[in-house]
Parts: structure tokens; C-alpha cells; sequence
């Protein structure tokens, strides 16, 4: 039989190991939580990443896409994305002083058309000039131009020069002259000058020049390669094309995303301030302050935000032709913080007849602690949500008083402004309104979904669910 | 259980979405068929507007677009050019403009100038409207209305060349003062103010023309308000005139000269001065003319392969400086920066783009005549050689003179027009980036910005003036120093004393060389920028011809106008 050695240790009581209710996963913060509740939201999770990706456009854009937004390029005038860039590199243009002749005066003889019309020299986006054979008897010319050819109903299209000097047998057309094809028709007119049914057409493909000079203060060659005459270079690059002064449109969409998302945040963000400071004031003091207060809320609430917006413009001392932001943000801030106090008012005045916070108080918490614990935290749902609620509907404010011309001044662009300007132009260019306009939808979109799935996200009461 | 319940979630969210498409799907459907069914019901109901035509060449009917509702058809008050328009064809002075804008006799059947004054002998056979015959006693009625100052006219200094015009205008004499006389009912006689070259220009214009007094009077104040408010003696006579819609003209039978009048209704029941919809009413055969085409619209035109036709309006454009010494344009050295580096060809071919327009040089446009042919190849503009070297220099020497450390800061005065919006912009880039100027653009509705202009709230302003009369002199006036229209207050001696001698010679030559001389100091002094002369393209249907166009007198004019059959 073995004996049996006891030692000390042996005489030490058995834990009882009870298996209590055991934590499988590591605990949540009411923030963790919210995040993880965002990202199971898809569409919430994709407008973050564009609002992400819209900060990031709006303000490291500019140092990547280095191009001065109000630089004009008078040689690129609404071109769209994607346009032909090719050009030629040519002496710079000296002023011509076109060709007369003397035509033998046949008086009472038909007038018919001219013979023949020439090409005084290549047709280059500098200028086109045209010579023709004299007219016997025409007392002077008409040159019009189209897009398409004359034949056959006799269409001759714009009528870009009148000639009243008989000998004048030429003329330079300088309008708008674009890589294109025009159709050049020249008529002569009679001694009462009225033009005769005939007419004579001529083809002419206009090919893009530069100047030496532009190639090099444009950077379009080589830092090291001089440019020689007849060499073919690649006009600026405007990947979005240009708008109606030649005003490079992907620039301009950053520059102005910059005003645009400047106060679509900075006035959301003070009058949500204002609002919560002044709504709790009201709700947790409650009595005839509260009345006070939310009767003075609702005569903000019923000021019209326009004849404001004018008054601050004047008080300010905003003169013409100077930017109109700073009143419009004072604007916003001064009559939009009604609507949050309301609403943070009426959660801390349901906050405070719930029973925790009767516990709390019995507990010994103060009021400060009060506040910060229990009452700010289970407002901040509603006031996150209200703010990113705030945010596209400040910057359709401020695109509608742009468009309207009451905010930016010119050149500073803003994505208002630029519908304004683009609405114009919007039959034949119509990238000049798409691009802003695709940028104020998607940007509002995108805020909306995002304030969306933050309210599911930051709503306490589901946090305990699923 | 969570599996099982994310997994009912998920099929909720898929019936959910599945549900939403059919919704939206059929909602666009009903939308669809609502519409087509509205779209239908209309063309049953507006059957007989919708086939009606422009032209119709069997009642000699013409259909038209006013760019407004006429904002007065009381001649001695009217200032636009639409009422002007109308009132060219309901009405008719002593002389009028005929199809090729020649003076042609109108109510006067023959006429004599004097240096002293001016005899009109009045055809017999013009009539009123009610049958009654057109009378000196008429015009010499209406010329008092038009200058007495309780009348206000805006219009009453196209008066003063009429002896005491001025002193009764300024309340100094009473009407009967007037330097005009009925002899008898068929003899007109004027008495000038001093000697005068253009007085046959003046009586083709809207506020020389007649006014029956008895018919005025018994209007009580509402004469030229509505249809019945007027008596005609022009061509055509307003049978409708429902405000804000629609106005007809018809031809008028007691009118003298009615075998020259071919068409029979002018009907204009459209008022718009949206381009947009202008240029889709005369797509759609509604209207016969569209009076002026924007940069936008010319694509379209080509497109649809309409007959584009261009014609001067007269006007001149330019940048006006402030001269009010608290001002930095007062300084000349800074005018002439600007001038050296503006270039009215690149803002015309480059940011304009409408043809028709002609690069500004001068202030006198170049349809003005001279002694014997164009005033402007008479005596042509002293040429500014663009140099941005001198301009700099300039710039430098301005801001010595104004104590300045830093190029000035300019207010560039416009109205809210898109292409008064983009010229400024172009000023703006152009100045700010050869010159370093900063340029405030203060952009104002049409009349604000006459008001800021009369008040000299301004440093430099987008600026038109188009002209009243054939004559040089209605453009040389402008920068007279007593001009009201003056604004910018240039003030220079031998400017005026140029003006004053054009205003009293009769000889052209001395006339001709006095605006020359003006010319010249506007552009030494750099008093104006000039930008270009207004040109206007325009369509009509190739059914109507003779509509005239022109610079001076009722634009536009269709009493020589005919629907020709191919």
C-alpha cells in the first residue's frame, strides 16, 4: 500500500469555477458600433467615399491640376472634352491689307458670279483670306459662310462681310474661326445694292495654328527643343474641355467646389452649434424661459432668408463686383440654427423625464455630468444626422443664389454660378452645364445617403438589436 | 437564428426593390399615356391655331413676334424701339423713310429749309383714321405737347432746334412760344433756333408727328393707351390690342398712298424676348421673322438651312470713363494703358462671335455720310497700334500721379445681360492679367444701371448709344459737356466748341472737319473705348420680302413688306 504524503498545498479550499455569463466578443463603443452598423450599409458606405473623394478633389486638386481657373484661352472657347488638339506652328499673324482691282465698268450688262475664289494664303485658325475674280458691273460684295454645303436650295449661311467699295476683291474672315470645314460663298451686288441670285462657293479647311511664341509660353514643347515653323505641336490639354472664354473646366470645377463646399460645412456646422447650445438651454430649463425662447425661434423661423441675405450684403459694406460669401454665410448661420434647436429642445425635454436620468440624479450626478453623460450623447444621433442633412441643402443655397447672381463674383467660379453660365451655351455646349451640374447632384446624393445611414447607424436604441 | 433572420431581411429587401421598379416603371407609363392623351385633347381643341400659318398669302396676312407689349404708343412720350416700331406703322409725319432709307415725302406733299426755318405745304388727301384730313394745326398740337415739361418727355430735346424748344422745355416761356406756325390747314411753318443741316431728319422721327387736338383731349389722358385711344394716318391702324398678348395692325384704307401698302394684317400675337422660344416659334411656321439671332441660336440656323441676313442697327459700343477727378480714370496716363492693349477685334471675332458685328475705332460708326461718301473714309480713324510695353508705362506713370503703391482697383459698370456678363469678364481677365488692374464687375439690371450711370456711380462702363438722327451729330453730341447723356462728365473746351460749330453751320465740309476734329480728341484724350458697332443677323420666311431694316427711324419697318408666291 502506498502511503499517502500530504503536503500544504493539498490543503488549500477548491475554487469553485463558475462559468458566469461569458463576453464571446470584444466589447463595442457606442462609436465601434455605429461604424460597424455604417458599413454593413452599402449605399452609406459608398456616398462616404465620394464625399472623401470630394474633399480630397476640392483640396489637393489644385496643386495637382496646376491650371489658373481664370486664365482665358481665347484660342480654345468652348471646347468640348476630348476636342482635336493638333496644331501647327506658324509666324504671328500681321494685319493685311487685302487686294483691289480696277474691273472694266460694263454698265447695264448682267451681273452673274464671280469666276473663281482663291485662297490668298493656307486657312489657318488666325484668319482666312479669300480673293476673287472681279465682277464686271458689281458694286460690291457680300461673303457668307457655312457649316454645310449651300447646294442645293441655295442656304448660304452666315453673313460675315459686306463689301460696299467695288474694287475690293477680297476679304479676311476672322470670326470664330475653328479646325472645321466651311463652305465660303461670295455674291455680288447690283447698282442698287441688292444682292444677284448667283453665287459662287468654295471649300476651305481651317487647320489650327500657334505662334512659335504661344508654343513656347504655353509649354507645348520641350523645355530644351526650340520650335520651328511647320512643326506640329498639341494645343493646351483641358480634360474637361474649356467654357465660353476659354476657362479651363476641370480648374474651375475644383476652384469652385472650394466655395461651394466651404460653406456647404462651415455654416451647417455653426448654425448646428448655435441651435444645440440654444435648444438644450431651452429644453432643460424648461418653464417660461422655454416658452420664451421657442417663441422667439419661431420669429427667425418666419424672416425671409433673400431680403436677409441683401440687408447683410449692405451692412457689410459688399460693394458691386465684390463676393457675396460672407454675407450669405452669416445669412445662413443667423436664420437656419431654429430648426435644430426645435429639435434638440424637444429630445432633451423627453431625455429628461426618463427614469435613468431620475436615477442618475438620485445617485448624486450633477447637472454638468448630467449633460455631458446622458443628455448630449443621446441627442448627438439626431444632431449628426441633422448636420449632414444640413449640408447639401446649404450648397443648393448657395448654387441657387450664384445662379442667380447674388454670391460669388466673377472670376471665382462656384458650381451655381457655373450652371448659370452654362444654361446659356447649353444647346450647342453642352459639357459647360453637365460637369457643375453633375457635381451638385452627386455631391447632394451622396450627403443625403450618408446622412441616411448615419441616422441608422447612430440611433442608441438599435444598438442593442440584430 | 441571426442567419435566418438576415436572411428574411434580405428577401424582404429584394421583393421590396422588386416591388419599387414595377412601381416606378408603371408610374412612367401612366405618365407617358397621360401626357399623350393631354397632347391629344389639346390638338382637338386648338385645332385651327395650330394648322394656321405664318404667311397667308390669300388674306395678305402676316404673322409676327414683338419682342414687348409697345410700352407706349403716345408719340410724343414713346423712347423704345418697339413703340417706335408700331408707330412707324400706324402713324406718319411730314416725311418718312422709304424702302431703300431715303427720306420720302410723307404727310408733307413738298417742302423748303431755310436757314432761318422751314415751310411743309401738307397734302390734302391725308386722312385721320375717322375721315377727318390731317391739318398743320396737328402738328403744331403735337410738337407743343411733346416740349411742354408737364408732358416730360424724354424726347423733348429732339425738339430744341425749334425756336424757344429749350427755354419752353425748361418752363423759362410758355408753349405758344414754339417756333412753329399753321399758316393755314395745308401750310406748316418752323422757325428754327439757329441754322440747322439735319431738320428733314428730325420730322421722319416718332415725336414730330402729328396729334389731333381735339381728339387728345377728349381722351382725358388716355391717349395712346388702347385700340380706341388713338386716331392713325399711317399705313396700318391697330384693330387689336389685348395687353400683354396681342397686338393686329391692318391695312389702313384712308391712308393716301394705300396702293403702295400689299400686305393686309399684321397680326403679332406673340410678346417674347426669349431668343429660345423666338427661335422655336419661327420653326414651327408660327411667326414669319425672327428679328435677331444670339451666338447660340446661329448652329440651329444653318442646321435648318434658313437665310441668314445681317444689317446694322446703328448703335455704337464702348467703354465710358468717369471723369470726376475723385475717380482714377480721370487720369489720363491710366486711359491710355487701357487703350493700348484693348483690342476690339479679338472681342468681337473671339468673344462675341456674331456676325455682324464690326469692330469698334471710333465713336461715328461707319454708316455716317460724309460731304460726299462715308464720313469714315473721308476722314479715317488715327490707328492705336496695340503696344503692352507703353501700356505698362503708362500704368506706371498713372500710379506716381495718383500716389499709388499698387495698380488701382476699377468698377466696371454692366447690365445683366449674358453678353454684357461675358464681355465684362473678358475686360476683367484682359486688365487683370497684362496690367495687374483689379477689376470690380457690377453687374446691374438695365434701368439700375442707367440710374448709376446718371448718379456717375462708376469708374468704367459698358456703354451703347444708338443714334436719333442721320447725322454725325448725334453721336458728337454725346461727350458735349452739357449733354446729360454725358455721363462720365468728359469735359474738354475745344471738344465743344467743335460741337457748337456741327450744331449751327450748314456747310458740310465745316461740319464734316468739325467732327473729324471731335473724332480726333476723343481718341487723343482717350475719352471712350470704343468696342464695336452693333450688327444683327435676322431671318424671315423666304415667302416675305421687303421687310426693311435700318439704323435710323421704325425698326422693324413692313409697310413695304409682300408675300411673294414661290
Amino acid at each position: 500500500m502506498k502511503e499517502l504524503v500530504l503536503i500544504a498545498k493539498d490543503f488549500t479550499p477548491i475554487a469553485v469555477e463558475r462559468e458566469a455569463q461569458g463576453i464571446s466578443r470584444p466589447s463595442l463603443s457606442y462609436w465601434q458600433d455605429a461604424w460597424l452598423r455604417l458599413k454593413t450599409n452599402r449605399r452609406a458606405l459608398i456616398s462616404l467615399f465620394i464625399v472623401v473623394g470630394l474633399l480630397v478633389f476640392t483640396i489637393a486638386g489644385p496643386w495637382v491640376w496646376t491650371i489658373d481657373p481664370a486664365a482665358q484661352d481665347l484660342d480654345q472657347l468652348s471646347s468640348p472634352p476630348g476636342a482635336n488638339r493638333q496644331a501647327i506652328i506658324v509666324t504671328p499673324y500681321l494685319p493685311w491689307s487685302g487686294i483691289t482691282a480696277d474691273p472694266d465698268p460694263i454698265l447695264g450688262q448682267a451681273i452673274g458670279a464671280t469666276a473663281e475664289i482663291r485662297l490668298a494664303q493656307p486657312a489657318t485658325t488666325q484668319a482666312v483670306r479669300l480673293e476673287w475674280d472681279p465682277v464686271p458691273g458689281a458694286t460690291g460684295y457680300r461673303v457668307y459662310r457655312n457649316l454645310y454645303s449651300p447646294e442645293p436650295d441655295g442656304a448660304l449661311g452666315l453673313p460675315i462681310g459686306e463689301i460696299y467699295d467695288a474694287r475690293r476683291i477680297s476679304y479676311e474672315d476672322l470670326l470664330d474661326l475653328r479646325p472645321t470645314r466651311f463652305w465660303y460663298s461670295i455674291v455680288a451686288t447690283d447698282d442698287l445694292g441688292q444682292e444677284v441670285a448667283e453665287y459662287t462657293t468654295l471649300v476651305v479647311n481651317v487647320i489650327r495654328v500657334v505662334t512659335v511664341d504661344e508654343a513656347i509660353s504655353d509649354g507645348l514643347v520641350g523645355p530644351n527643343v526650340v520650335p520651328k515653323l511647320g512643326d506640329e505641336v498639341f494645343v493646351k490639354l483641358h480634360p474637361l474641355g474649356t467654357d465660353y472664354l476659354g476657362r479651363d473646366m476641370l480648374a474651375r470645377l475644383m476652384y469652385g467646389a472650394r466655395v461651394s463646399l466651404f460653406i456647404g460645412i462651415i455654416a451647417p456646422l455653426f448654425f448646428v452649434l448655435i441651435g444645440i447650445l440654444y435648444g438644450s438651454a431651452a429644453g432643460f430649463i424648461g418653464g417660461r424661459v422655454d416658452q420664451f425662447l421657442m417663441r422667439f425661434a419661431d420669429f427667425v423661423v418666419a424672416l425671409p432668408f433673400l431680403l436677409f441675405m441683401i440687408l447683410f450684403k449692405i451692412a457689410f459694406g459688399i460693394g458691386p463686383g465684390e463676393s457675396g460669401i460672407v454675407p450669405m454665410l452669416v445669412a445662413l448661420i443667423v436664420l437656419s440654427w431654429p430648426a435644430t434647436a426645435r429639435l434638440v429642445r424637444g429630445q432633451i425635454l423627453q431625455i429628461r423625464e426618463e427614469a435613468y436620468i431620475g436615477a442618475s440624479q438620485l445617485l448624486g450626478a450633477k447637472t454638468y455630468y448630467l449633460i455631458l453623460r446622458h443628455m448630449i450623447p443621446n441627442t448627438l444621433g439626431v444632431i449628426l444626422v441633422t448636420i449632414t442633412f444640413a449640408v447639401p441643402t446649404v450648397i443648393f443655397v448657395e448654387a441657387f443664389l450664384s445662379f442667380i447672381g447674388m454670391g460669388v463674383a466673377p472670376p471665382t467660379p462656384s458650381w451655381g454660378s457655373m450652371c448659370n453660365e452654362g444654361i446659356q451655351t447649353m444647346l450647342n455646349h453642352p459639357h459647360e452645364l453637365i460637369f457643375p451640374a453633375l457635381l451638385i447632384s452627386i455631391t447632394v446624393l451622396a450627403f443625403n445617403l450618408l446622412g441616411d445611414g448615419l441616422r441608422d447607424a447612430l440611433d442608441a436604441r438599435m444598438r442593442s438589436r440584430e | 437564428m441571426n442567419d435566418l433572420k438576415s436572411g428574411t431581411r434580405d428577401a424582404l429587401t429584394r421583393t421590396a426593390s422588386t416591388q419599387l421598379i414595377w412601381l416606378g416603371l408603371a408610374a412612367t407609363i401612366g405618365f407617358a399615356i397621360l401626357m399623350g392623351l393631354l397632347y391629344w385633347v389639346s390638338a382637338l381643341t386648338g385645332s385651327h391655331t395650330a394648322t394656321l400659318d405664318a404667311i397667308d398669302e390669300e388674306s395678305g396676312t402676316v404673322t409676327l413676334l414683338l419682342r414687348t407689349e409697345p410700352p407706349q404708343l403716345d408719340s410724343t412720350r414713346a423712347t423704345d424701339s418697339v413703340s417706335i416700331s408700331v408707330l412707324g406703322h400706324v402713324m406718319e409725319g411730314l416725311l418718312r423713310f422709304d424702302e431703300n432709307n431715303q427720306l420720302a415725302p410723307g404727310v408733307a406733299e413738298r417742302w423748303e429749309i431755310r436757314e432761318d426755318g422751314a415751310t411743309f405745304w401738307l397734302r390734302p388727301d391725308a386722312r385721320w383714321s375717322d375721315g377727318v384730313p390731317v391739318t398743320a394745326h396737328d402738328f403744331v398740337f403735337a410738337w407743343r405737347t411733346a416740349i411742354s415739361p408737364a408732358t416730360a418727355s424724354e424726347y423733348a430735346f429732339i425738339l430744341y432746334p425749334v425756336k424757344n424748344g429749350e427755354s419752353i422745355n425748361s418752363g423759362n416761356l410758355p408753349v405758344e412760344a414754339l417756333g412753329v406756325r399753321a399758316v393755314n390747314n395745308q401750310t406748316l411753318e418752323v422757325e428754327f433756333e439757329q441754322p440747322l443741316a439735319y431738320f428733314e431728319e428730325l420730322v421722319a422721327f416718332s415725336t414730330y408727328h402729328p396729334i389731333r387736338e381735339s381728339f387728345y383731349h377728349s381722351r382725358e389722358g388716355r391717349y395712346g393707351a388702347d385700340v380706341d385711344d388713338l386716331l392713325y394716318n399711317g399705313p396700318f391702324e391697330m384693330t387689336l390690342w389685348v395687353h400683354g398678348a396681342h397686338v393686329r395692325l391692318e391695312k389702313n384704307p384712308d391712308y393716301w398712298d394705300r396702293e403702295r401698302i400689299r400686305l393686309n394684317v399684321i397680326d403679332m400675337p406673340y410678346f417674347t424676348t426669349d431668343a429660345t422660344s423666338a427661335l422655336n416659334l419661327f420653326k414651327d411656321g408660327k411667326v414669319a421673322v425672327m428679328d435677331y439671332l444670339g451666338a447660340e441660336q446661329l448652329n440651329e440656323a444653318l442646321q435648318q438651312r434658313w437665310q441668314l441676313k445681317r444689317f446694322g442697327d446703328g448703335s455704337v459700343w464702348f467703354l465710358a470713363f468717369n471723369f470726376s477727378p475723385d475717380r482714377v480714370t480721370s487720369n489720363w496716363h491710366l486711359r491710355k494703358a487701357l487703350q493700348l492693349i484693348t483690342d476690339p477685334s479679338e472681342l468681337v471675332n473671339r468673344v462675341i462671335k456674331l456676325p455682324g458685328n464690326l469692330p469698334g475705332e471710333s465713336l461715328f460708326p461707319v454708316w455716317l455720310q460724309g460731304v460726299n461718301t462715308f464720313f469714315r473714309q473721308e476722314y479715317p480713324v488715327p490707328k492705336i497700334e496695340l503696344n503692352l510695353e507703353a501700356a505698362r508705362e503708362h500704368l506706371q506713370i498713372a500710379m506716381e500721379e495718383l500716389g499709388l503703391d499698387n495698380p488701382p482697383s476699377i468698377a466696371l459698370l454692366v447690365d445683366d445681360s449674358p453678353g454684357a456678363a461675358k464681355q465684362a469678364e473678358y475686360f476683367q481677365n484682359l486688365y487683370g492679367s497684362q496690367l495687374g488692374l483689379e477689376i470690380r464687375i457690377d453687374r446691374q439690371i438695365f434701368k439700375q444701371r442707367l440710374a448709376k450711370m446718371q448718379n456717375q456711380d462708376f469708374d468704367l462702363a459698358v456703354y451703347g448709344w444708338g443714334p436719333d438722327f442721320a447725322d454725325p451729330l448725334t453721336f458728337g453730341e454725346l461727350f458735349a459737356s452739357w449733354n446729360p447723356n454725358n455721363n462720365g462728365r468728359f469735359n474738354n473746351t475745344e471738344y465743344d466748341e467743335s460741337v457748337r460749330l456741327a450744331q449751327s453751320s450748314l456747310n458740310p465740309q465745316i461740319r464734316m472737319e468739325a467732327f473729324a476734329r471731335q473724332q480726333e480728341i476723343l481718341i487723343e484724350e482717350v475719352a471712350l473705348i470704343p468696342n464695336y458697332e452693333r450688327g444683327r443677323v435676322y431671318i424671315t420666311d423666304r415667302r416675305l420680302q421687303g421687310v426693311v431694316r435700318r439704323a435710323v427711324g421704325p425698326d422693324p419697318d413692313y409697310t413695304n413688306a409682300f408675300i411673294s408666291s414661290d
